[in-house]
């Protein structure tokens, strides 16, 4: 398959996750979208890393294409942290004002 | 190497701290004294001794250029703590953890000062962003932290996943995540440069355009800066944000120049100076809190330092270290002193020259140094920084946008200093925790900034040693 | 002998900080005793140099001035015999018209006392560098310090109002003059790269006519204003306002001799420009004449003076014009002795008189002040040129000097002089001869002025009476000292191949006739007992000084004001003050609706980012296009 293939079907899911952010309210959902974003950032890391290693000459030193799946892992690992200190902000915020509304809290503006 | 290492084991030390030290007072020395060895290890590491020798080439390189930065920023951290210690002391049971966020913190400043891998500058934004969302909502009760905080992450987390798609796309385009681009494909180009490149740079740009608060990408930073603690919005505005600075500059330096044949950043990079200048400087205009005021003052200072990444030259790089060192002392000075006046209104100051008399005059010359009078830190910074676009040769007119919205700046800076010389009020200030050590801290600063605009050149010959 | 050179102006200096700083803790006489005494040690110095003939060839160098890749102006000294002469009066003359202020402004409370003579002292030194500089911005140095210090001292009774404009007024004319020794100095350093005098004399023949016209001719503007020729020369009546003593060293016999010093020093230059010398020389006669027809009708006895100064000047500079630089040099001389006679002699009767300075007030004071009486007599006669006293001999040079040159420019320098002895004897026999017309009070209170102030008087009169003998000339038994003693420096006029002794005859006839005649009418005229002071018809517009300064009023002052009146009243106002207050409002404006933009919502925040990523990407895939558009702006 082509990896233009993989291309549109990660910016679909990205664009998918950023019109998710843009219109819902709900802190856990716009989250969830974020999540998404990085999820379509991971499919397509992993679509370029395919595509490299093809381009490889075979016989050459290093597995072309490796490291972009090292940095898959990152991405997870960082987003896990990510959801961690995120859950207990809104945990937090839902502690004081029993709501998870993003515009709830509007106190900050001009 | 060294400040790295060594602020990981403090920031672990530190959280240790919590359970075993049982002195609460201790705790802001241990973390000053730990901040003392983080600064010592990198000068010495400036001076090449080294705790450890791995290989960490092709991931990081530290150069001159980053050792130097690390040390300002050591210093400026170093300042933040010894001004701010009786400030985070009131953040109650937490005290070392808040600590132990700012070594990570200062973790994430060393990678990005020597990142030379589009993963460790991933990996550097979120050590750097991530202990700050927590440190921005630390103040769990307060509504306005809890709402700040949330911003943030929100916002944070956003850009993070813009800045990912924009490092894949990068890495579609040329097969590397090493911050030398390798060999640029053939097919499916624009004037030689591959399209997933061009296409993830300008969103890496975006990306860290938002982590430097540069306009359009600006707009959690004033609400941010407003909800979050006086200390954290201190270090984030100051610190953090200069980093940021550092490592977009260090991006573009490569990567600018790389694919110049196809983009004329030249061209977004001014419109990018315009806008952050623009609203920066208009907005902090009709603000009636000091807080937000120098929130907003912080974004206008951002546009200045954009012109450090604008011209990419001698200049620019002496510029931006000149104008991180002016620019974070004066605003830590300045937030340290709003930390003792509880009504952070402009009405807040009135007549604090009567009543302290030495943090007036301090805040006076910060303020000065802020909007770029002569014989203060901030002049020459802004010198460097005008300069470094007459050097390119091109875009002159962007020189007299900068001085022009300078100009205006002084209207605001100006009002402060108004507020607390030529009028009469009782500000209400903590008097008791304006101690000896704070005032002498304040004073030493600010004798540094005025150095500092006496003789630049101070600064820079130790950079060329 | 170097640092003894420098010890010269730098004594002045100290004085004038020390009595300047310590006004307020010194003493009167302990003030006049160390203001007088720096004067006196520098003329000590100055003789040293005198009589040792300590004239080094090469300019004294002490430190670099300004020095850049192009230029390289050192401060320097140039000592040689014209410095030296002029050192001799400043310090000389200086020292007694110190000696004089001690007892003059005795009325003075002593903090003014220090500030009258730390200013005197500045004088002096501003005057000394003037003279001792090597190069044409040192002496631009002095020539801007005696500038100020002269605005200084004409408004030194800051009080007075009128006063204050004199000063004003001074400044002003002379900074109008220092425009064109400016321009001058920039000119020479643009052709020569040099302002040394050495270098710029050495090379002087390299200058392109134009050029070297040019720089005499703006040089001259220079002179014209210090010196106060037309048309600048109104400023100088109106300095009278300050005290006597200054009028006598700065107004009289020093600082207005600059300009004077300047093209005697320059005539290199000047020789080369025949046309700047024929401007010189009309210029001089015109001013001599003008001035001279003013003092015929001044009341108040120092205009009269201060006119006369005015076309003594006029008379040096005719001099310079016809190339006799050596005589104008002289004339400078003479003059110092006489005028500042004049002037401290007009102070001791003003004294007498209890400040009275109308002379139509005054009459028959020769019984009263006879010290006074006897040596302003000896200045009147010299001034008018009687035989054999100094003026008698410089101006007869001058006087030959223009014969030689061109016959018409002899008659009006020589009717100049006639006005001269006119109005000279006119003022004394109204001051001194006839009978008393001021009132009771003043009668009673006439005296005779102390020592202090009768012997520098008796010791000037001395200088007036015999000091022209050293350029004596040779038909009466003389041997041209001055000129031989100048001539390293400064250029004599020839007379060669000329009858000198018929011309000589001719002028010693004609002056004792002409002065007898004018003392007759004089004493006719103005030796009474009543004298109304009040003229009508041409006499009318001479006291009136020709109108002039209503005329410089009503075409340069007038129009100057209205357009400033209207520049602040309708240009400042509304329309500087308006675009900036209106930029001001603008700004407040936008501020308030830009701060709109940041609502406060997460959503708007990342939909503003996205749309910003979005257009960028429109801004760069068009970028061709709108680089292009906006080149076609710009």
């Amino acid at each position: 398959m082509p990896v233009s293939y993989y291309i549109i079907l990660a910016s679909a899911l990205f664009c998918i996750g950023v019109a998710g952010v843009l219109t819902r309210r709900n802190a856990i959902i716009v989250f969830m979208c974020i999540e998404l974003m990085l999820n379509a950032v991971n499919l397509l890391l992993v679509a370029f890393s395919k595509m490299q290693n093809i381009a490889t000459p075979p016989g050459s030193v290093s597995v072309g294409g490796s490291d972009a799946q090292i940095f898959v892992f990152f991405i997870m690992v960082v987003a896990a942290a990510e959801v961690s200190v995120g859950l207990a902000i809104i945990v937090m915020m839902y502690r004081n004002v029993h709501s998870i509304d993003i515009n709830f809290l509007n106190r900050l503006k001009n | 190497m060294n400040a790295l290492i060594l602020s990981a084991v403090w920031g672990i030390i530190l959280m240790f701290c919590s359970i075993l030290v049982k002195n609460k007072k201790a705790i802001g020395y241990i973390a000053a004294f730990g901040l003392l060895t983080i600064l010592i290890g990198n000068i010495a590491e400036t001076y090449g001794t080294q705790i450890t020798h791995y290989n960490i080439y092709p991931m990081l390189l530290l150069d001159r250029f980053g050792l130097f930065f690390n040390t300002i920023a050591i210093l400026s951290v170093f300042i933040f703590v010894l001004l701010s210690l009786i400030e985070i002391r009131k953040t109650g049971k937490y005290e070392p953890e808040f600590y132990t966020l700012i070594f990570f913190v200062i973790c994430g400043i060393t990678i990005l000062t020597s990142y030379q891998n589009l993963l460790m500058l991933f990996l550097g934004i979120e050590i750097l962003s991530i202990p700050l969302y927590i440190l921005t909502g630390s103040d769990k009760k307060n509504l306005k932290s809890n709402e700040a905080s949330l911003k943030y992450f929100l916002m944070g987390a956003f850009s993070t996943g813009i800045m990912l798609l924009g490092i894949a796309l990068i890495y579609g385009g040329t097969g590397t995540f090493n911050l030398q681009p390798g060999t640029h494909s053939v097919v499916g180009t624009y004037h030689g440069i591959s399209f997933l490149e061009i296409t993830g740079l300008i969103i890496l740009m975006c990306a860290m355009a938002f982590k430097a608060s540069v306009a359009p990408f600006h707009f959690w930073a004033p609400d941010v800066y407003d909800g979050a603690p006086t200390p954290v919005t201190s270090f984030m505005a100051t610190i953090v944000k200069v980093t940021a600075f550092l490592a977009f500059f260090k991006l573009c330096e490569v990567r600018v120049t790389d694919t110049l044949t196809a983009v004329n950043w030249k061209m977004i990079f001014a419109v990018m100076i315009v806008a952050t200048l623009f609203i920066g400087n208009i907005t902090a205009i009709f603000q009636q809190s000091v807080k937000r005021m120098l929130a907003y003052s912080s974004i206008a200072q951002a546009g200045f330092m954009m012109y450090a990444i604008f011209s990419l030259n001698d200049v620019a790089k002496e510029g931006l270290l000149y104008y991180a060192m002016a620019y974070s002392l004066a605003t830590i000075g300045l937030f340290a002193t709003m930390s003792k006046i509880k009504d952070y209104s402009f009405e807040g100051y009135n007549g604090l020259a009567k009543k302290q008399p030495t943090l007036a005059a301090t805040n006076a010359i910060f303020l000065l140094s802020l909007s770029g009078i002569p014989l203060t830190a901030g002049f020459f910074a802004k010198y460097y920084m005008l300069a470094s676009v007459i050097k390119t040769g091109s875009y002159t007119w962007l020189v007299i946008v900068g001085v022009c919205f300078a100009t205006i700046s002084i209207y605001y800076y100006f009002r402060l200093i108004q507020a607390m010389y030529f009028k009469t009020g009782n500000p209400d200030t903590i008097d008791h925790e304006i101690t000896p050590f704070f005032k002498n801290m304040l004073i030493v600063v600010a004798v540094f900034i005025v150095l500092l605009g006496a003789f630049p050149q101070l600064l820079l010959n130790w950079f060329y040693f | 002998m170097n640092a003894l050179v420098l010890c010269i102006p730098l004594l002045p200096f100290l004085g004038f900080l020390l009595v300047g700083l310590l006004r307020n803790k010194l003493s009167r006489p302990l003030i006049g005793i160390i203001a007088s005494g720096v004067i006196g040690i520098a003329f000590i110095l100055t003789l040293v140099i005198f009589f040792t003939h300590y004239y080094p060839a090469n300019a004294i160098t002490y430190f670099d001035f300004i020095k850049n890749s192009k230029y390289d102006i050192s401060f320097s000294f140039q000592v040689d015999q014209l410095s030296t002469l002029f050192m001799l009066i400043i310090t000389g003359v200086g020292f007694l018209i110190h000696v004089y202020s001690t007892s003059y402004m005795h009325d003075e409370t002593p903090a003014h006392y220090a500030r009258y003579f730390s200013y005197l002292n500045l004088f002096v030194f501003s005057m000394l560098l003037l003279v001792l500089g090597a190069n044409y911005v040192i002496m631009f140095l002095g020539w801007e310090g005696v500038g100020i210090c002269s605005y200084l001292l004409i408004g030194y009774w800051f009080k007075n109002n009128q006063y204050n404009y004199a000063a004003r007024k001074a400044f002003v004319m002379n900074r109008i003059g220092d425009v064109g020794f400016l321009l001058a100095i920039f000119w020479l350093l643009a052709r020569l790269g040099s302002v040394d005098y050495s270098i710029v004399f050495s090379n002087a023949s390299a200058l392109s006519t134009t050029d070297v016209t040019g720089i005499t001719i703006l040089l001259f503007v220079g002179a014209i204003g210090k010196s106060a020729q037309i048309p600048l020369y109104t400023w100088l009546p109106d300095a009278m306002a300050g005290p006597t003593p200054v009028s006598a060293l700065i107004h009289a016999a020093t600082m207005v001799t600059a300009g004077i010093y300047m093209i005697a020093r320059s005539n290199v230059l000047y020789s080369l420009s025949p046309v700047s010398m024929d401007i010189v020389a009309v210029i001089g006669v015109a001013t001599a004449l003008l001035a001279a027809s003013i003092a015929l009708f001044q009341n108040d006895i120092k205009k009269v003076l201060a006119y006369s100064t005015v076309s003594q000047l006029g008379f040096m500079f005719v001099a310079l014009g016809v190339g006799a630089y050596t005589t104008g040099v002289f004339h400078v001389m003479t003059h110092a002795f006489f005028k500042a006679l004049l002037f401290l002699g007009a102070g001791s009767v003003i004294h007498a008189m209890g400040g009275e300075q109308d002379i139509t007030k005054m009459g028959g004071l020769r019984k009263k002040i006879p010290i006074t009486y006897w040596t302003f007599l000896i200045a009147v006669l010299a001034i008018s040129g009687f035989p054999f006293t100094s003026g008698f001999i410089s101006k007869d040079e001058i006087l030959l000097a223009a014969y030689s040159h061109s016959k018409p420019l002899f008659w009006l320098t020589a009717f100049a002089a006639v006005l001269t002895a006119f109005y000279m004897f006119r003022v004394f026999m109204l001051v001194f001869l006839g009978g008393f017309r001021g009132n009771d009070e003043q009668q009673h209170h006439l005296h005779e002025s102390p020592p202090a102030m009768t012997i520098p008087l008796i010791i000037l009169a001395i200088l007036a009476a015999i000091g022209g003998f050293v350029q004596l000339p040779e038909l009466f038994g003389g041997h041209d000292y001055f000129n031989q003693f100048l001539a390293p420096v400064v250029p004599a006029l020839s007379h060669e191949g000329e009858n000198l002794a018929t011309k000589e005859y001719a002028l010693l006839g004609g002056t004792i006739v002409g002065l007898i005649i004018i003392f007759l009418f004089c004493k006719k005229w103005f030796a009474v007992n009543q004298f109304e002071g009040k003229y009508t018809g041409f006499k009318n517009v001479l006291a009136h000084k020709w109108y002039m300064d209503e005329l410089y009023d009503a075409i340069i002052v007038n129009p100057f004001n209205n357009i400033a009146g209207f520049l602040k009243s309708i240009v400042e106002k509304s329309g500087i003050d308006g675009i900036v207050n209106g930029v001001g409002r603008f700004i407040q404006y936008s501020s308030r609706q830009v701060r709109l933009i940041q609502s406060g919502l997460v959503g708007n925040y990342i939909l503003i980012m996205v749309l910003s990523i979005t257009v960028l990407f429109m801004v760069f895939w068009n970028q061709d296009l709108i680089i292009a558009f906006l080149q076609k702006i710009f």
